[in-house]
């Protein structure tokens, strides 16, 4: 369907593309130009979300805004016995939408890992509840990913459908409202404002620009909710065996301090998210290699007791866990995760997490996608999945406003969007 | 003929909370064979009791434009834009206008590919709803959009400065029909538009004619929507919509200026040189819009399109 929509031609007059073409599109280093450049389409933030979103809407005038050289982005690439350590669970539904859009061939498939079982099971307790998916989804639950591998495909699909002006290496100093000139009024229009001096006049703005999203600020659109007090670790972690990559099962355990995850990448790799306090964070990241490897292991394995008292001890986890390892009953691999021999370099990071939920994902020529919108706990893997049916939502909300000749940045073609996604989002949202 | 198009759309948003079939045989008022008489008197339909004309207020002495809608509609000019507003039934109703043009232009209707080449006329054009829309799709050659409200057309011309991709697309004339000269052959519209203003003309069969000028010859298209005359309508956008609902601003509509499909298929039947009508009935459901149901043009709420073939 896009390629057919790209073909249509552009909202905006020739007179306009005429005088944006005849600007540069960068090197405002010094003077900035008093007429902003006129787009159907600015999005902010080259994210997953925000990449999505240029794609399937590539037949209008378009332009992204990212803050990263994209051309390193474009370059990522690590060996294959390297993995970055922001992944994300991607439904079959996310992964079948990425198809359609035609990025899915970009990503390095050998670099994402499908799971087909997952075992959660409670840290006090030992009550345990076993996920698998139905045949009919090829056995899929979900597909592990990095996240820059994903970006890295997005951004080949843009570069091979061309079309949408990229700014990126650029922040985003302010946005503001246009002016009225002889020729147009452009009051009710925002304008971004650039670093490097541009100026970007939206008929819709996206902001797809995370969680502090500078464009819902700019709406003045509020986003609720709270802290968890907790933070997430991660790190990619090596284990001393594998199933076969056609089986591959991930693994929860819920501690009371927030449960513990280690989701399957190709091969013996693994990706850990483990949710605790700030405190147990902070005094994970201060461990050796060695010692952290013995506390992911112990946070599957020992009583949530021995775990609060390691957290205590600034050394010596391998010996602990060793020892209270042979008084302490668990069940073996499959059932919980293979040992964890070694983390690999520069991979443990954490971070807060937060839950916020915008009041309207859209205003009068704005919409928000993703964590603008919404920011979730990562427990159950939704975060990017929410994005891409943001994304999926707003690209058919946009072509029917497009062929119905609507103006697609106004309230009465955005609400069918806000409707779809905001209405009934906050049953899934408020988990604690 | 009328005043400001867009406006009375506003009106008959809330006409369809009726199911069709208890309505059909039971419309209280008969209704002549289009009288083809030019007679100044008044409508399609000749139990229609006329109301006194002040044409004072407009030049063209043989206008259809009734001063009564005129200042109606000028006075709803602020409102004319606002999604929330009284013309609100009017922005939900427009894709679907889009929608019918699709249907009756089928294989004829350009490929986005194709680039610019269809050429609109729109008559009664209000706030310019329709017309700004029209002249955005990329099929879209150029918009003339006339109404006889100048205070409409202030709205109209302000608001379309808020799109820069509108300009040497559309443009705005302050005309009524009978005043807007007529181009020759090679230079009429493929679509001449006319919706929710028939209602609202004083002489709509005169009106329908000196419309049927301005259609290219051998393929240009009469597309227009309005009211039944049905006693459901009556209730509906006079009673329940004006008066109960609110929904749509008092005294938008006259019931007697309705007009059935009937007498339009009669009309360009007699008239001939016109395709066999395409005709789509619509109705509003409260909270969902605009819905597409099959016979409810007997009822309410219709589209009606005809081919010129000559």
């Amino acid at each position: 369907m896009d390629k057919l929509l790209r073909r249509r031609g552009t909202y905006v007059c020739r007179s306009c593309i005429q005088s944006f073409q005849r600007q540069p599109r960068r090197g405002y280093a010094t003077a900035a130009p008093s007429q902003p450049d006129i787009f159907d389409v600015v999005c902010v933030g080259g994210g997953p979300a925000g990449l999505s979103a240029n794609p399937v809407t590539a037949h209008l005038r378009m332009a992204l805004v990212e803050a990263q050289d994209l051309s390193k982005l474009r370059a990522w690439k690590l060996p294959p016995d390297r993995y970055s350590n922001r992944c994300s669970s991607l439904t079959p539904a996310s992964a079948s939408f990425l198809d359609r859009i035609g990025a899915w061939k970009h990503i390095d498939r050998d670099r994402v890992q499908p799971y087909h079982e997952m075992q959660v099971w409670d840290g006090v307790s030992g009550a345990r509840i076993e996920f698998d998916s139905p045949p009919t989804n090829g056995g899929t639950i979900a597909y592990m990913i990095e996240n820059l591998n994903l970006i890295s495909g997005l951004l080949k699909r843009l570069d091979e459908l061309g079309g949408v002006a990229m700014y990126d290496s650029s922040r985003v100093e302010h946005i503001t409202y246009g002016e009225e000139t002889e020729e147009v009024d452009l009051r009710q229009w925002p304008v971004v404002h650039l670093s490097s001096g541009a100026q970007l006049a939206a008929r819709l703005l996206v902001g797809a620009d995370g969680a502090n999203s500078p464009v819902r600020t700019f709406a003045g659109i509020q986003a609720r909710g709270w802290d968890y007090d907790r933070h997430g670790v991660v790190a990619t972690l090596q284990l001393s065996e594998s199933t076969p990559n056609t089986f591959k099962t991930a693994y929860q355990r819920f501690l009371p301090t927030g449960p513990v995850a280690l989701l399957p990448l190709p091969g013996p790799y693994a990706s850990l998210v483990w949710s605790t306090t700030p405190q147990n964070a902070a005094h994970l990241k201060s461990l050796s290699s060695e010692d952290f490897v013995a506390m992911v292991n112990a946070a599957f394995r020992l009583s949530p007791v021995d775990l609060a008292y390691l957290h205590t001890i600034p050394s010596n986890h391998v010996d602990e866990l060793t020892w209270r390892s042979q008084h302490t009953p668990f069940p073996s691999p499959p059932t919980i995760p293979y040992p964890v021999t070694a983390v690999q370099p520069q991979t443990v990071a954490s971070f807060p997490l937060r839950l916020r939920h915008a009041d309207s994902y859209t205003a009068h020529r704005i919409a928000l996608l993703g964590d603008a919108a919404h920011t979730v706990h990562p427990l159950a893997g939704q975060g990017l999945n929410q994005g891409q049916g943001d994304v999926q939502a707003l690209a058919g909300t946009v072509a029917e406003a497009v062929q119905h000749g609507m103006d697609l940045g106004v309230i009465g073609a955005l609400q069918d969007y806000n409707g779809k996604r905001f209405m009934g989002r906050d049953g899934g949202l408020w988990s604690r | 003929m009328r005043a400001t198009g867009q406006a009375q759309r506003a009106l008959r948003a809330a006409r369809p909370f009726f199911s069709s079939k208890s309505a059909a045989g039971v419309l209280p008022l008969t209704t002549s064979s289009l009288p083809l008489s030019p007679s100044p008197a008044p409508t399609l339909s000749q139990s229609t009791p006329s109301k006194p004309r002040l044409h004072s207020t407009f030049p063209a002495s043989s206008s259809s434009v009734n001063a009564t809608e005129l200042s109606h509609f000028s006075s709803l000019a602020s409102s004319w834009w606002d999604p929330h507003g009284p013309s609100r039934p009017l922005h939900q109703m427009n894709p679907l206008r889009h929608d019918f043009i699709r249907l009756c232009l089928g294989p004829s209707y350009p490929s986005p590919s194709s680039g610019p080449t269809l050429r609109y006329l729109d008559v009664g054009c209000g706030g310019g709803i329709f017309a700004e829309s029209a002249a955005r799709l990329p099929t879209t050659r150029e918009v003339t959009a006339i109404d006889p409200s100048e205070t409409i057309l202030e709205v109209a011309r302000q608001h379309m400065r808020g799109d820069p991709g509108l300009k040497g697309k559309l443009r705005y004339l302050n005309r009524s029909i009978e005043t807007l000269e007529v181009p020759g052959d090679k230079d009429k519209y493929d679509v001449v538009s006319l919706f929710e203003v028939l209602e609202h003309v004083d002489h709509p069969k005169e009106f329908l004619r000196r419309l049927s000028q301005f259609v290219r010859p051998d393929g240009g298209w009469l597309v227009m929507s309005t009211i039944a005359r049905t006693w459901i309508s009556w209730i509906v956008t006079n009673v329940v919509a004006e008066d109960i609902l609110g929904v749509v601003p008092k005294g938008t509509h006259d019931w007697n200026k309705y007009v059935n499909v009937e007498e339009l298929r009669e009309l360009f039947k007699s008239e001939g040189g016109w395709s066999e009508p395409r005709v789509m009935g619509v109705v509003y459901v409260p909270g969902c819009g605009w819905k597409v149901v099959e016979g409810s043009e007997k009822i309410g709420n219709y589209f009606f399109g005809v081919q010129r073939l000559d």
